[in-house]
């Protein structure tokens, strides 16, 4: 009886670890694309524009808790602050700043100020996760957070230009988009500004572009594909 | 110059009338701002002290990239010492500054500088119309509760997203459980109890913003409606523990069998022939010898039924005995404990001396101590029952203890004949009576019979002389009246005896038979067997 309980455990391992693999594999097989072309997997829209809200939410979140962090213990008190005239880097981007205003504003318009902020945003976050890195008054919880919101950025980005992808593709948005292929060129981030902020007021700026983000992906949505969550 | 100083004293008097109770005013402070929907803005504030003079509040604010001090826009809207900010007023992600300036004829104060953001300021109001129905499924009924957003909250245009919490509490604990409901605007609760009273309240907030005040509460009443049901179980509860209840009872009073049944006791190891209480209370030598005679003698059932046929050994030429007619054979239970008989059995055929009664006796007797020889090697407890193929007696065993002795035993003249019996006479005369001495035979009678053909040995050394003999005559004379053959074994411990007329064994000295006899005698309970008269078997 022994031997036929070790062959049946063997053959259960087995099988399980056959299902995970199909599983993996099959997640992994194609990549997500927006047309259904080259092999690669096609979402609907409602779907893509759900990952990238999601997305941004979550980067969202991590940057309000590290900038209380940073305001708990490097910021004695804001109300001490008189006209401090914070200047993020990006205030130069033209963003809505109210509903009106977003609404009003055309998609592909409101597509590209995502990416520009979203571009805007790659290399300081870098940099501070770098300057975080090696200081080793912050713990590695805190230097996580900073690498983990720099990747974010990244892959918003990418998930963004897919949408992007595929509202041309369906004809919402005209061809003009594609023009952000090299939008660095026509953002100040290659000016340095940004490396003249400190620590705390990067990450106050970045945590309002980040809300900046996540709203106008959700108007964007509820505008285009307003089927659930809207 | 006196109507100036006549002024001023004037005034002096009158400030100095005036002046316990006017001052300039206090600083206020700048308590709070809170965004309902994101879309517009309210800031209170509290003012200090008055200063005893009618003093007014202003409240002005710088932002960031507009140029310029303003002045708060709406003051009446959200109450006293509030300043409301509607919609074209309210730029979200930036920076507003706000500062309070109270002041009265005497002088101004200013409180401090209060830096907002709206996205940070976010407070929604209560949802709406919490409403709660009890839905009453076959199955089980559930709580159904829905409720409606703030009523100036914008959710579809995505411009917020408001996620919504309720806690419940039943009437009798006063515990409240939390639950999230997501952006949905019901939810369901499962598993109430019928006849509860439920008390449901929502609360909301906005993006990452703070939780709105809870609703007021909503309370239900759910119906008790299965009571029918309750009374029908309970009905079939009791009924079925009445049985329930006497099958305990029995099971208790009855414990004893009830662990019989459940338990047997289990046998203990037992060795057939051996009693352990003997073993363990009697002397060595009695346990030795049950333990060897064990050893030697396995089983046989049903020896009883086995035929037996008579030896007839004779000396001399006297012919064949006068009883020729009883070589037939003769049904005739050997009386040999059950244990005892097989190599009996087998000895006695494998040194199966013609037992033809018909055939001469020379061939007998000449074959006998052929036969002697031939069994020389081995022990003397096979050799005797083959030569006492007729023993009849109960108990009769011949143990030597040295039963591997392979000393020769001669015999010389061993066997006498009988005319009347069917019992082989053996001597035993030893030569070496050292070895005698040293040696000696021990024979057991038969205490006690236990069980199926258990015999209990009584280890007593029947009297031996130096010379090897057994003192036979002694007791035969004694005993002779007594001699008797058993018939038969009955199933519990009775054994049926013949009497036997064994004068004519008297006149042999040698029916050394006897003192099998002479232990035949001392039976079951060494007692003397009355001896059922009936015509001799020879």
């Amino acid at each position: 009886s022994w031997s036929l309980f070790f062959l049946v455990s063997v053959v259960w391992v087995v099988l399980v670890c056959l299902l995970f693999c199909s599983r993996l594999l099959s997640v992994g097989a194609a990549p997500i694309c927006t047309n259904a072309q080259a092999g690669c997997h096609a979402l609907s829209l409602a779907n893509l524009f759900d990952r990238v809200i999601q997305h941004s939410a979550r980067m969202h979140g991590i940057s309000n808790d590290l900038h209380s962090e940073f305001e708990q213990y490097f910021l004695p008190s804001k109300n001490q602050i008189g006209r401090v005239s914070r200047n993020c880097h990006t205030s130069t981007i033209f963003t809505p700043n109210g509903k009106e205003n977003a609404q009003r504003m055309a998609r592909q318009e409101l597509t590209e100020v995502i990416l520009k902020l979203l571009v805007a945003w790659r290399d300081p976050l870098w940099h501070f996760h770098q300057s975080i890195a090696h200081h080793h008054d912050f713990n590695n919880f805190s230097a996580n957070k900073a690498l983990e919101m720099s990747d974010m950025v990244h892959e918003l980005r990418k998930g963004v230009e897919k949408v992007a992808e595929k509202m041309q593709m369906m004809g919402i948005i005209s061809n003009s988009v594609s023009s952000l292929a090299s939008p660095e060129a026509l953002l100040p981030s290659d000016s340095a500004e940004w490396r003249l902020m400190k620590d705390y007021d990067l990450l106050y700026c970045f945590r309002r572009d980040s809300n900046k983000v996540q709203n106008y992906l959700k108007i964007l949505k509820c505008r285009i594909v307003p089927e659930h969550g809207c | 110059m006196w109507r100036d100083l006549g002024l001023a004293v004037l005034v002096l008097l009158s400030a100095a009338v005036e002046s316990n109770s006017t001052s300039p005013p206090g600083k206020p402070v700048l308590l709070s701002c809170r965004s309902p929907e994101k879309e517009t803005f309210t800031c209170w504030w509290e003012p200090g002290s008055d200063g005893g003079l009618p003093t007014t509040y202003r409240l002005y604010y710088e932002r960031e990239r507009l140029e310029g001090v303003h002045e708060c826009p709406d003051y009446w809207s959200a109450g006293s010492n509030s300043c409301f900010f509607n919609k074209t007023h309210t730029l979200i992600w930036v920076d507003y500054y706000l500062t309070v300036v109270a002041s009265n004829a005497l002088g101004n104060a200013t409180s401090d500088i209060f830096k907002m953001d709206v996205m940070e300021i976010m407070k929604p109001n209560v949802p709406e119309n919490v409403t709660l129905l009890v839905v009453e499924t076959e199955d089980s009924p559930y709580l159904h509760i829905r409720w409606e957003h703030p009523r100036n909250t914008d959710t579809e245009s995505g411009w917020v997203t408001i996620k919504y919490e309720l806690r419940i509490k039943q009437e009798k604990n006063n515990k409240w459980k939390e639950y999230m409901s997501g952006t949905q605007s019901h939810f369901s609760l499962y598993s109430i109890a019928p006849g509860g009273v439920y008390t449901v309240q929502v609360r909301c907030k906005l993006d990452h913003g703070s939780w709105s005040e809870w609703t007021n509460s909503t309370n239900v009443k759910v119906p008790n409606y299965v009571q029918n049901e309750r009374s029908f179980w309970i009905l079939v509860a009791t009924l079925s523990a009445i049985p329930f209840m006497a099958a305990m009872c029995i099971l208790i009073v009855k414990r004893e069998n009830v662990k019989q049944c459940v338990l047997p006791p289990v046998p203990g190891p037992k060795i057939r022939g051996v009693d352990f209480h003997l073993l363990m209370s009697g002397q060595s030598e009695d346990s030795t010898n049950a333990l060897i005679i064990n050893q030697n003698f396995p089983l046989i059932v049903g020896w009883k039924d086995q035929m037996e046929e008579y030896l007839i050994v004779t000396e001399n030429d006297i012919g064949p005995p006068s009883d020729a007619s009883h070589c037939q054979k003769r049904k005739k239970s050997l009386i040999i404990p059950a244990g005892f008989c097989s190599d009996w059995e087998i000895q006695c055929k494998s040194t199966h001396i013609q037992n033809d009664c018909a055939g001469g006796t020379k061939n007998e007797t000449g074959n006998f101590p052929k036969n002697n020889k031939s069994l020389s090697g081995e022990s003397l407890s096979y050799m005797e029952p083959s030569k006492l193929q007729k023993q009849q007696c109960l108990g009769q065993n011949f143990v030597n203890t040295e039963a591997t002795d392979p000393s020769p035993l001669n015999y010389d003249n061993a066997v006498k004949p009988f005319t009347n019996s069917g019992y082989v006479d053996i001597r035993k005369h030893v030569e070496n009576t050292q070895e005698v001495n040293v040696k000696q035979v021990d024979y057991s009678r038969v205490e006690d019979v236990n069980g199926d053909n258990v015999f209990i040995l009584n280890n007593k050394n029947l009297a031996f002389n130096s010379s090897g003999y057994m003192d036979f005559q002694r007791q035969e004379e004694k005993l002779s009246e007594d001699y008797s053959r058993v018939k038969e074994v009955g199933s519990n411990n009775v054994v049926v005896l013949q009497i036997q007329d064994m004068s004519a064994d008297t006149k042999n000295p040698h029916a050394t038979g006897a003192h099998k006899m002479g232990v035949c005698t001392e039976l079951i309970n060494s007692e003397y067997i009355d001896t059922i008269p009936a015509p001799p078997l020879m």
